[in-house]
């Protein structure tokens, strides 16, 4: 389980995240959702210790992510596309990532079959598209078997068929009982994996819960996004 | 288990990163075309019986004068070792670093700077082990009999241990810097330019005599040798100033890794 509480951060007199709490539980696939800029990725940044929050705490399974000894075996995790020096191969990143980790060797030719990229394994990432990208940094994030996965953007650059699979990806991964948190600034492509739904929107959460029941009152997906984030049309659908 | 995987890891990733390599070629291939040049013409020299026409006709002088190049090499590895983590793709495939990757593997981010200056000191060590034996059996073969070897044999070892450490060390002052600047550009241009062309600290030292304690400036003696320039600190003290150089440089890098968001 992720448990976000009461997260804040200020970058000098600028308020990125104020009072963010929500959970993800296990089993479910939870869509954190809100427009560019309203702070999913610093909310996921800090969750995996890489930025410092000002106040709050994040933590997975009950610890903090920095706490871990081989994070890679409990949360596999996706930002910013691949993480992949671009003169590296696919299969030279992953293999440094899986050492890192004490993870065996195998499993970096089994997750790049998994992800369908078993035919560019030899491929320097520089020479990767968008989607090829997503799909390394997804292959890197199911190296150790994570019970849970945290996956910033996922479906960016993917296309129909990669979005279809990544949806059974990971309903199987909560199926057997593992936690899923994926953001989105796409409210149609969430509601379509999500369980469970977190808007955030200027870096506060505005509703929080399953799809159905954020969604409800709303004539469409588009107008319940844009009805709690405030956006274009906002409060004339309600 | 989790230092020696760490180490295990960044090992892997210094030596697939094409950029260490440069590093390493020039250190090795340049050190070895200097010495070569330099071992000709100290052979036509003797052969025409001008040996004053040299500063030094003895063959291990004459691979020691391509040392500079060894630090360049050193430098080019300190800094890219770090640099390469936040090399940025371009936006159109998401913008991501390596930071997010490595951060991700390894949290603990001294672990991290550690395992790296362990990977630079290695790397450098072995580079020093390979450069030093061959240039030095280049400058014998072409100079031959025809010059005496003026430099005793555990003088030459002593020398060479000296030129590795003051390598390694300068290596580990390059990787401190970038953890500092995040960007390889400024220390790789600064670092190369000083240690092969004009070295800022020998100018400083005809304003002050303090800029014999700057780290390049304490080390050189390492090289032993240098009559180049007189005065500043002996081999032995001089060592020691430039490792606490590069102790508090690396002592700065974990504290500011530490704080700073990724």
């Amino acid at each position: 389980m992720i448990q976000i509480d009461g997260l804040s951060k200020r970058h000098g007199s600028r308020t990125v995240l104020s009072d963010v709490s929500f959970h993800a539980l296990p089993g479910r696939v939870t869509g954190f959702l809100g427009p560019n800029g309203a702070g999913k990725s610093s909310t996921l940044r800090i969750l995996l210790g890489l930025d410092r929050p000002t106040a709050g705490s994040a933590l997975i399974g009950g610890r903090p992510y920095p706490s871990l000894r081989t994070p890679l075996r409990t949360v596999g995790s996706m930002l910013d596309g691949s993480g992949a020096h671009r003169s590296r191969t696919a299969r030279g990143h992953l293999g440094w990532v899986a050492r890192s980790n004490g993870i065996p060797k195998h499993r970096v030719g089994y997750v790049l079959e998994q992800v369908g990229l078993a035919g560019a394994a030899r491929t320097r990432v520089g020479r990767f598209s968008l989607g090829m990208g997503q799909r390394l940094g997804l292959a890197a994030a199911l190296l150790g078997e994570p019970e849970a996965l945290v996956l910033d953007e996922p479906v960016n650059g993917l296309d129909p068929e990669g979005i279809r699979w990544i949806r059974t990806l990971l309903r199987g991964h909560t199926d057997a009982g593992g936690t899923v948190l994926l953001s989105s600034h796409l409210m149609s492509e969430v509601a379509a994996i999500a369980d469970d739904l977190v808007v955030i929107s200027g870096g506060q959460v505005v509703a929080a819960g399953p799809v159905a029941h954020v969604t409800a009152g709303y004539a469409t997906l588009e107008d319940a996004f844009f009805g709690l984030t405030g956006g274009p049309g906002a409060g004339e659908e309600r | 288990m989790r230092p020696f995987n760490t180490v295990a890891a960044e090992l892997r990733k210094a030596t697939t990163l094409p950029a260490v390599w440069a590093g390493i070629a020039v250190a090795l291939f340049g050190s070895a075309a200097i010495t070569l040049i330099n071992a000709f013409s100290t052979r036509a020299a003797l052969d025409a019986g001008h040996p004053e026409a040299r500063a030094f006709t003895s063959p291990f002088e004459t691979a020691f004068a391509a040392m500079p190049l060894g630090t360049v090499g050193a430098v080019v590895i300190g800094v890219v070792i770090f640099s390469s983590e936040y090399t940025a793709h371009s936006v159109e495939v998401g913008g991501g670093r390596q930071i997010t990757a490595t951060l991700a593997a390894i949290p603990h981010r001294h672990t991290v700077l550690a395992a790296k200056a362990t990977v630079t000191i290695l790397l450098v060590v072995i580079l020093a082990a390979i450069t030093m034996p061959v240039t030095v059996g280049i400058a014998r073969l072409v100079i031959g009999s025809a010059g005496a070897e003026t430099v005793p044999l555990d003088d030459a070892v002593e020398r060479c241990l000296g030129g590795a450490v003051y390598w390694a060390l300068t290596g580990l002052i390059a990787l401190a810097i970038t953890v500092l600047t995040r960007s390889g550009i400024i220390p790789l241009i600064v670092l190369i330019v000083s240690n092969s062309l004009v070295s800022v600290s020998l100018l400083l030292t005809n304003l002050t005599p303090l800029a014999h304690w700057l780290p390049d400036m304490a080390g050189r003696r390492l090289f032993g040798g240098l009559h180049t320039v007189e005065g500043g600190l002996d081999a032995l003290p001089g060592a020691l100033v430039m490792t606490g150089w590069a102790i508090l440089l690396l002592t700065i890098a974990a504290v500011v890794l530490r704080r700073r968001d990724a």
